[in-house]
């Protein structure tokens, strides 16, 4: 082992007895270190080695001066004493001069054998690493942030976890761009170092996610302790993998529970249920004050589940309070106001909800339907019927950018939605069958009849035909249908029926 | 002879063996420009019979006190005949007790009535009377006799050094602060032996090297004065010892970013460089305004004064024995780590 202790892995180094630089040559680096009572205690020749004085330093500025000089002039390239911080600037100065790296230390002890363990034994350091990792697990964490947050403190460096694009999940430092870039994927085990910053990291294997690594990382650091954080890292590993499976396990199990109550919700249709509402409470669901309702509905094959995860990240960017959970092929969601809203906050609201279904639509096929505001436990139920019948609409609407809101539409756009189901359509195809006959003019010209309150003039306009042919053929489908287009409410499910069956 | 054009060199000369201390000799070259005595006859030890009864005159306090409370024109006369009344003859030669600062003119002002022997009792100014070369070799029958204020006289006939020092020191307290003292009981015949002869000699030699090279640069002027340039730059701080209130390191940054550090009590003790000790007492080390040429008392180290150090051989009398030196090393006055090896 030959190689050599920078001062920075020292400083940088946990348990270091309080040590802090204070003058002489910051890129000092010493191959051993010898440790003694007074200077007579230390050996006669201290080429390349830090001394580690654990009496008392004298207070003299001229003793102080004389120290630095004779153990310089001994070879020692570094002093570690306590009360070096307060020698006189002049002998700052002489540190400075003469390539004396003076080092403050609280406890010269426990300084001797951090060294020790840097540059002697190393197996005593990965031991030690190793067991403050196995202490981060003596303590529950709740999940991976925490987790990380236990080993990141016990062992007093950063950690990670990453994959090429970034960070996921980081404690106790911030992980460099810079130091990311240099990690290597490829390998199980991989050492990188950028400037003062050092990192190892260690391949995941976890089955949900790939390409992901656990990255242990400090300023400073020497080879040494990179080499016994890769072991820390090694056996942390584990750990992080299973609860990177654990946690992703309690969120579909969470996940599951809570769409089911929705349903339960939702299907009470506002009415009151002391079980339905006990249990909304339990989660945090609020059905008093005022409620904007969406629903994101896939357009084609996706995962409800990386769906809800994708947009619960991006609720949280939203000034409102913000429940989500999966649905049927999609999820359904509501912001809730404590107090009513005014217009500009709603139209924040929806603003940041189309912002959030533009993200979502880079990696998923969906439609995004807003519901308008309402209030109470009712109003809630409502905004997300809307919601869901906006859904719909928006799915065959590629021009709005698959996204619809409820307020923005016209009645016969809703009335549409809801003729547009699967018991209406049969119904009118069959009210309109009889119509089919001459390949389908009749159905046309009774659309435009409705559509331009049952003007022969105006119908003739705007199919390019003479008026005669028009009353010839509106007379033609009155006797074909029986309908007497005189009564409103005729007239109505007819016009209906043929929306219905004639979507424009 | 002493011509009275002399008196200036010699007072320079004095000032540096003061090595920082001892006492400005600006009030004695008043004092014997004023008296119209014509050249001063100087007798070497050598020219006078060995059993010549012979005396030591000093100032014995605080030098600066005696800028603000002047002596009279014969201060020492009371003394004087104390002593002669005590030892039962009348003593004829008078020497020097401190041959740094003012005290190496001190003898000058008994030039009318006595023969002045040159002759010094320590050949650089030190702190205390027992630190007297006689006290050191413990020269038997010494009599020392001092000023207790308003007129009064005290006399110590002590057989310890210590105690003519303690109880000199405790009747000048008594005195003000400052007074007069005078040491009998030696003959010429002890100075040659137990004193630094020719110190008065040495003492203008130097002078006249300081006056004829003080505007050269200062390795020239250090080389005159037989002596070495160990520092030469600016004051950055001054810091009193934590220990030892009266100890003073003052720090210098010399030529190229050199730390040189001085240590002072009553006179500077020490110079390390980079941590290294350069000198120490007894070398007698002279700090002079790098500008001015000033030669500074302790007491003039300031921040920001540009200065240069030199040091000049101690009088080989105290290297000459190891119970002599371990009298003058910094570890006398309790300062560790200091003492040349």
């Amino acid at each position: 082992m030959n190689a050599r202790l920078p001062v920075s892995a020292l400083l940088s180094h946990t348990e270091n007895g309080g040590l802090s630089w204070v003058a002489g040559p910051r890129g000092a680096a010493w191959e051993a270190v010898a440790v003694g009572a007074s200077e007579a205690e230390l050996p006669e020749s201290g080429t390349e080695r830090l001394a580690i004085i654990t009496a008392a330093a004298p207070t003299s500025t001229w003793q102080q001066d004389a120290m630095l000089r004779r153990l310089r002039d001994r070879g020692f390239t570094g002093l570690a004493v306590s009360g070096a911080a307060d020698f006189d600037a002049g002998a700052f100065r002489l540190a400075d001069r003469i390539g004396l790296c003076l080092l403050d230390v609280d406890r010269p002890i426990q300084l001797a054998k951090a060294c020790w363990m840097l540059i002697e034994a190393r197996d005593a350091l990965t031991l030690s690493q190793v067991r403050k990792v196995a202490q981060s697990f003596e303590y529950a964490a709740d999940d991976l942030t925490d987790l990380l947050g236990h080993i990141a403190a016990n062992l007093g460096v950063g950690a990670a976890l990453i994959d090429s694009s970034g960070v996921l999940q980081e404690a106790g430092a911030h992980l460099d761009e810079r130091l990311h870039a240099a990690i290597g994927f490829d390998s199980w085990l991989d050492r990188v170092s950028v400037g003062e910053t050092a990192a190892a990291s260690v391949r995941v294997d976890s089955p949900g996610r790939s390409g992901l690594r656990l990255v242990l990382f400090g300023q400073g650091l020497g080879e040494a302790q990179v080499q016994s954080l890769s072991v820390a890292a090694e056996v942390a590993m584990p750990a992080v993998a299973a609860r990177i499976l654990i946690d992703e396990v309690a969120a579909v199990n969470d996940v599951a529970v809570s769409s089911g109550l929705l349903r339960d919700f939702v299907d009470l249709h506002g009415a009151a249920d002391a079980d339905v509402q006990r249990r909304m409470i339990e989660r945090g669901w609020r059905t008093s004050g005022h409620h904007l309702g969406f629903r994101v509905v896939a357009r084609g094959r996706l995962d409800s589940f990386s769906l809800l995860r994708s947009v619960s990240a991006g609720l949280s960017a939203i000034d409102a309070e913000a429940h989500a959970t999966t649905a049927g092929r999609g999820l359904s969601g509501w912001l809730t106001f404590p107090d009513a809203p005014d217009p500009d906050r709603v139209e924040r609201a929806v603003a940041a909800l189309r912002e959030l279904h533009l993200g979502v639509l880079r990696d998923f096929t969906v439609a995004t339907g807003v519901g308008s505001l309402q209030a109470g436990s009712e109003g809630l139920a409502t905004t997300l019927d809307e919601a869901g019948d906006a859904a719909r609409i928006a799915a065959a609407r590629s021009a709005t950018g698959w996204f619809v809101r409820v307020d923005s539409l016209g009645l016969e756009q809703l009335l549409l939605a809801w003729t547009g189901n699967d018991t209406f359509v049969p119904a009118a195809e069959s009210l309109l069958a009889p119509l089919q006959e001459g390949g389908g003019e009749l159905l046309t010209t009774l659309s435009a009849y409705l559509d331009h309150e049952s003007g022969i003039a105006a119908t003739a306009t705007a199919l390019g035909l003479h008026r005669n042919t028009i009353t010839v053929r509106i007379r033609r489908v009155q006797e074909l249908l029986g309908i007497d287009m005189n009564d409103p409410e005729a007239r109505l499910a007819l016009h209906l029926a043929c929306r219905a069956v004639q979507p424009r | 002879m002493l011509q009275r054009d002399d008196l200036t060199a010699l007072a320079r000369g004095y000032s540096l063996l003061g090595s920082g201390g001892g006492g400005s000799t600006t009030m004695l070259e008043l004092m014997l420009a004023g008296s119209d005595q014509g050249p001063i006859e100087i007798c070497p030890i050598s020219s006078l019979d060995p059993r010549t009864p012979c005396l030591g005159v000093a100032f014995v306090g605080s030098t600066m006190l005696l800028g603000e409370r002047l002596p009279g024109a014969d201060p020492f006369a009371r003394l004087l005949a104390a002593v002669e009344r005590w030892i039962g003859h009348p003593v004829p030669a008078v020497c020097s007790l401190e041959g740094g600062g003012m005290n190496g003119l001190a003898p000058l002002t008994l030039a009318g009535s006595h023969i002045v022997v040159d002759a010094d009792c320590t050949g650089r100014a030190v702190p205390g009377l027992d630190q007297m070369s006689l006290f050191v070799d413990r020269v038997p029958g010494l009599v020392f006799a001092c000023d207790t204020g308003a007129g009064g006289v005290a006399l110590v006939e002590a057989h310890r050094a210590i105690d003519a020092e303690r109880v000199v020191r405790s009747a000048i307290i008594q005195a003000g602060g400052v007074g007069c003292a005078v040491l009998g009981g030696f003959t010429v015949g002890d100075l040659r032996e137990h004193a630094i002869g020719g110190h008065l000699a040495h003492a203008l030699e130097l002078g006249r090297a300081y006056l004829a090279s003080a505007g050269a640069p200062l390795p020239l002027l250090a080389d005159a004065l037989g002596g070495e340039l160990l520092a030469e730059g600016r004051i950055v701080s001054v810091a009193a010892s934590p220990q030892d209130p009266h100890v003073n390191a003052v720090e210098i940054s010399g030529l190229g970013g050199a730390v040189h550090r001085l240590v002072s009590r009553s006179e500077t003790l020490a110079v390390l460089t980079d941590g290294l000790l350069v000198a120490s007492a007894p070398t007698i080390i002279v700090v002079v305004d790098a500008v001015s040429r000033e030669i500074l008392e302790v007491t003039e180290l300031r921040l920001a004064r540009n200065v240069a150090v030199v040091a000049i051989p101690a009088p080989a009398w105290w290297n000459e024995r190891a119970e002599r030196r371990a009298k003058v090393l910094p570890s006398a006055y309790g300062l560790d780590d200091l003492d040349a090896a």
